[in-house]
C-alpha cells in the first residue's frame, strides 16, 4: 500500500500557491523511494483548498477523511515504512538478469559467473555462488545426498556422426528403438542431429540407483542442443538431471571443465569423467573411467587399432561392467560419507574418502618394477607408481622377502627370475591400470607376461 | 503495459513486386517484417492494426529496389519499472522462479519473494508457505510487480519482485480445489 507522501504542512494563505505546492511536490515523490512521511494535513488547509480540475488534489483530499480518523494509527504506520526503507541496507547486486541486478533492478556491471543452463543471462556473483552452496548443503544433508557429476560422451554413451558409420556398421540401423518412448530402448537414431547414439549398458539402473544418493548434473563438452537432446535420451521424465544440463555453452574457460557452476560445496561432489585432462582443477574429485567405444568412429578418434564393439557385434557385460564396478564404488564413497548419521557432516570431505577407497584396492601388495620406466628418470616420480601407490600398493625399487608381485615388461629380466624362483606374481602394467579403472584387484593370472607376448608389445588393451 | 501507437518504417520493395498489387505487397511485407520484432524504445510489436499513410516511393541509387516509407498503427507491448502484471511462472529454482508475460521473461529472485516461502525441491520445485496455504510452481499464475527492464534485439528481460502487498499467487490450477 502506497502512502501517500507529503511534506510538512504547508502554512500558506493563498490556495493557488498551495496547489502550485503540492502540485510539484507530488510530482518530485511519484519517482523516489525515499522513506514517507506520515502526512498531518490539517483539516483546514485541505479545505481552503480550491477544487481545480487537479486530479491529484482530488486524490489528497479523497483521502484526507480516512486520515482524520486514524490520524494516530497512520502516523505509526508511516513511521514503520520510514524504518523499513531506511534500513535497507545499499544493495549488495548478488546477481544479474540481463544486466540487471534481481535485487533492486540497477543496471550493474556484468560479473560473476554466468549460469546459462538455468536461464539465457542469468548471472551469479561469487559471493552469492557461496552462499547458495552452503544452503545446498544443509538441504543436501537433511536428504543424505551428495552431488555427482557426470560426462556423458564415452561414458555414459557413445554418439557417432552417421556419415562415420563403417559399412559393417549398418545393420546398426535396423535395430534402433523409436523416439517415442525411449524408456527401455539402447541405441537411437537422431535423424536431424544427423547421429546415432548408443548408451552404455546397465545406464538406466545406474541412473536410477546414483539420483538415490546423489544429486545428479550433466556436464559435457558438447553444445547445449545436444545436451538437452541426449538428457531426453536418459531421462525422459527429466526426473534425474532436470535443469542441471550444462554444455561447453556454460563453461568459462574454454575446452576445460571446471566445479564453478556447480552449485554445490566442492567437498560433496564427486565427478565421473572419461578424459582426466578435462578437469585440471579438480582430480580429486574425478573418477576416471574407461572410455566405451561402441562405433568405430569412436575408436578411430582416438587412435585405437582394436575393433569396436559394434564391429565385434557384442557389448559390455550389464552386471560386470564399467559402470556396475563404479557404481559400487559410488555406493561405498557414500555410505562412508554418512556413517554414523548426524553428527559434524562438515568436516567431511568426499576427496579423501574417495582416496581412501581407493587406497583399499592394491592393500597389502607391495610391488616392484622391472624395465617399466626409463632409467634416467627418478622412478617415484613416474605416474604408474603413483598411481601403484594411490591404490594402496607400497612400491620399491629394489627386491626383498616382503615384495608380493613384480611390475615387468620382458621376461628376461632379473627381477622377473627372482620372482618366478621365489613363486611371487609377475605381471605386467596392465594390472596396475585394470585395478584402476575397475576399482578391484585384478586376478595375476589375466595379467601375465605370456599373454603380453601374445599380443604384442605395443597392444595393451585392458581386459575385462 | 499494451500501447497502441504510430510508427513509421522505410519499406525495400523489389521491383518484381510492383503493378497492382503493390500496395498489398508492401503491407503484408510489412507484416512478416515487423511483427512479433521488438525493439528497445517500443518494446513488442503485437499486431498491425492499419496502415495510416504510404509515402512516394524513392528509387535507390545503383539498384532498382524503391523505398517507400510506411506509417502504420500497431499495437506493442512493452513492461515498465513499477508495473504491475500478471505472468505464468515457467521455471522454479532454489534462486528463485522464472515467468513469462507474454514475450517477456520475468526473473523473480529468492530475496524478493516473502520470507515466510521457503524453496521445495523434488520432482515438482515450488515456494510454499508454512501453513502450506500458497504454493508457488510451474504454470501458477502470479501477480508481480517489475522493478527493472532490460531490451535486447529480439527479447525484453525483467526482473520483478512479489515482496509488497497484494502481489504473488492469483490462480494455481494444479492446485485441488
Amino acid at each position: 500500500m502506497s502512502v501517500a507522501s507529503d511534506s510538512s504542512p504547508v502554512h500558506s494563505s493563498s490556495s493557488d500557491d498551495l496547489a502550485a505546492f503540492l502540485e510539484t511536490e507530488l510530482d518530485s515523490d511519484s519517482d523516489s523511494d525515499s522513506s514517507s512521511e506520515s502526512f498531518p494535513i490539517e483539516a483546514a488547509e485541505v479545505a481552503v483548498v480550491d477544487v481545480s480540475s487537479n486530479h491529484r488534489l482530488k486524490r489528497q483530499k479523497l483521502e484526507h477523511p480516512e486520515d482524520e480518523t486514524e490520524n494516530v494509527a497512520s502516523v505509526t504506520f508511516s513511521e514503520e515504512i520510514s524504518e523499513a526503507s531506511s534500513s535497507k541496507s545499499p544493495c549488495e547486486h548478488p546477481g544479474t538478469f540481463g544486466n540487471m541486478c534481481f535485487v533492486c533492478g540497477q543496471k550493474v556491471e556484468v560479473t560473476g559467473v554466468s549460469f546459462g543452463y538455468i536461464h539465457k543471462g542469468f548471472k551469479l556473483q561469487q559471493d552469492e555462488v557461496t552462499r547458495l552452496r552452503d544452503i545446498d548443503m544443509k538441504a543436501l544433508q537433511s536428504q543424505r545426498k551428495l552431488c555427482l557429476v557426470l560426462d556423458l560422451d564415452h561414458t555414459l554413451l557413445n554418439t557417432t556422426v552417421l556419415r562415420d558409420l563403417r559399412p559393417e556398421e549398418e545393420y546398426l540401423k535396423s535395430h534402433t528403438h523409436s523416439l517415442q518412448d525411449v524408456s527401455g530402448g539402447d541405441i537411437f537414431m537422431l535423424e536431424f542431429m544427423h547421429m546415432m547414439t548408443k548408451l552404455r549398458p546397465f545406464v538406466h539402473s545406474f541412473l536410477k540407483e546414483a539420483s538415490k544418493m546423489f544429486v545428479l548434473y550433466i556436464y559435457t563438452m558438447g553444445d547445449r542442443p545436444y545436451a538437452r537432446q541426449m538428457a531426453k535420451l536418459l531421462d525422459p521424465k527429466g526426473e534425474y538431471f532436470g535443469e542441471r544440463i550444462i554444455s561447453r555453452d556454460d563453461g568459462t574457460v574454454k575446452h576445460q571443465k571446471s566445479l564453478d557452476v556447480v552449485l554445490g560445496q566442492e567437498k560433496a561432489v564427486l565427478i565421473l569423467d572419461d578424459t582426466e585432462n578435462a578437469w585440471p582443477g579438480h582430480r580429486d574429485n574425478l573418477i576416471v573411467i574407461e572410455r566405451y567405444h561402441f562405433f568405430a568412429s569412436s575408436c578411430k578418434q582416438f587412435d585405437h587399432r582394436f575393433q569396436s564393439l559394434s564391429q565385434l557385434k557384442s557389448d559390455e557385460s550389464e552386471p560386470e561392467g564399467v559402470l556396475s564396478a563404479v557404481l559400487k564404488v559410488l555406493k561405498q564413497t557414500h555410505s562412508l560419507f554418512f556413517q554414523d548419521g548426524g553428527e559434524d557432516l562438515s568436516s567431511r570431505d568426499v576427496r579423501s574418502l574417495l582416496k581412501q577407497v581407493r587406497k583399499e584396492i592394491l592393500e597389502g601388495c607391495k610391488v616392484v618394477f622391472s624395465r617399466v620406466f626409463p632409467t634416467k628418470t627418478q622412478a617415484e616420480d613416474h605416474p604408474l607408481w603413483r598411481v601403484a601407490e594411490g591404490l594402496g600398493a607400497t612400491c620399491a625399487t629394489e627386491v626383498d622377502a616382503s615384495v608380493t608381485h613384480v611390475v615387468a615388461m620382458d621376461v628376461g629380466t632379473e627381477k622377473v627370475r627372482w620372482a618366478i624362483r621365489e613363486k611371487k606374481f609377475v605381471v605386467h602394467r596392465g594390472w596396475i591400470d585394470a585395478a584402476n579403472y575397475l576399482w578391484k584387484k585384478q586376478p595375476e593370472e589375466k595379467f601375465g607376461l605370456e599373454q603380453l607376448k601374445k599380443q604384442g608389445a605395443d597392444d595393451l588393451t585392458v581386459e575385462k | 503495459m499494451f500501447f497502441h501507437i504510430v510508427l513509421e518504417r522505410n519499406m525495400q520493395l523489389h521491383p518484381r513486386f510492383f503493378g497492382r498489387n503493390l500496395r498489398e505487397n508492401l503491407v503484408s511485407k510489412l507484416m512478416k517484417d515487423v511483427e512479433g520484432t521488438c525493439s528497445g524504445r517500443h518494446g513488442f510489436v503485437v499486431a498491425i492494426t492499419g496502415i495510416e499513410s504510404v509515402g512516394k516511393g524513392l528509387i535507390r541509387d545503383g539498384t532498382a529496389f524503391v523505398t517507400f516509407p510506411v506509417k502504420y498503427q500497431c499495437v506493442v507491448f512493452r513492461p515498465f519499472k513499477g508495473e504491475i502484471l500478471e505472468a505464468v511462472v515457467t521455471l522454479v529454482n532454489k534462486m528463485g522462479f522464472f515467468a513469462e508475460a507474454g514475450p517477456v521473461q520475468i526473473f523473480v529472485s529468492k530475496h524478493l519473494i516473502p520470507d515466510d516461502m521457503e524453496f521445495q525441491a523434488g520432482d515438482m520445485p515450488n515456494y510454499t508457505t508454512s501453513d502450506g496455504s500458497v504454493k508457488i510452481q510451474k504454470e501458477c499464475e502470479v501477480r508481480l510487480k517489475i522493478i527493472g527492464t532490460r531490451v535486447d534485439a529480439t527479447e525484453i528481460f525483467c526482473v520483478g519482485t512479489i515482496k509488497d502487498d497484494f502481489l504473488g499467487v492469483i490462480n494455481d490450477p494444479a492446485a485441488a480445489a
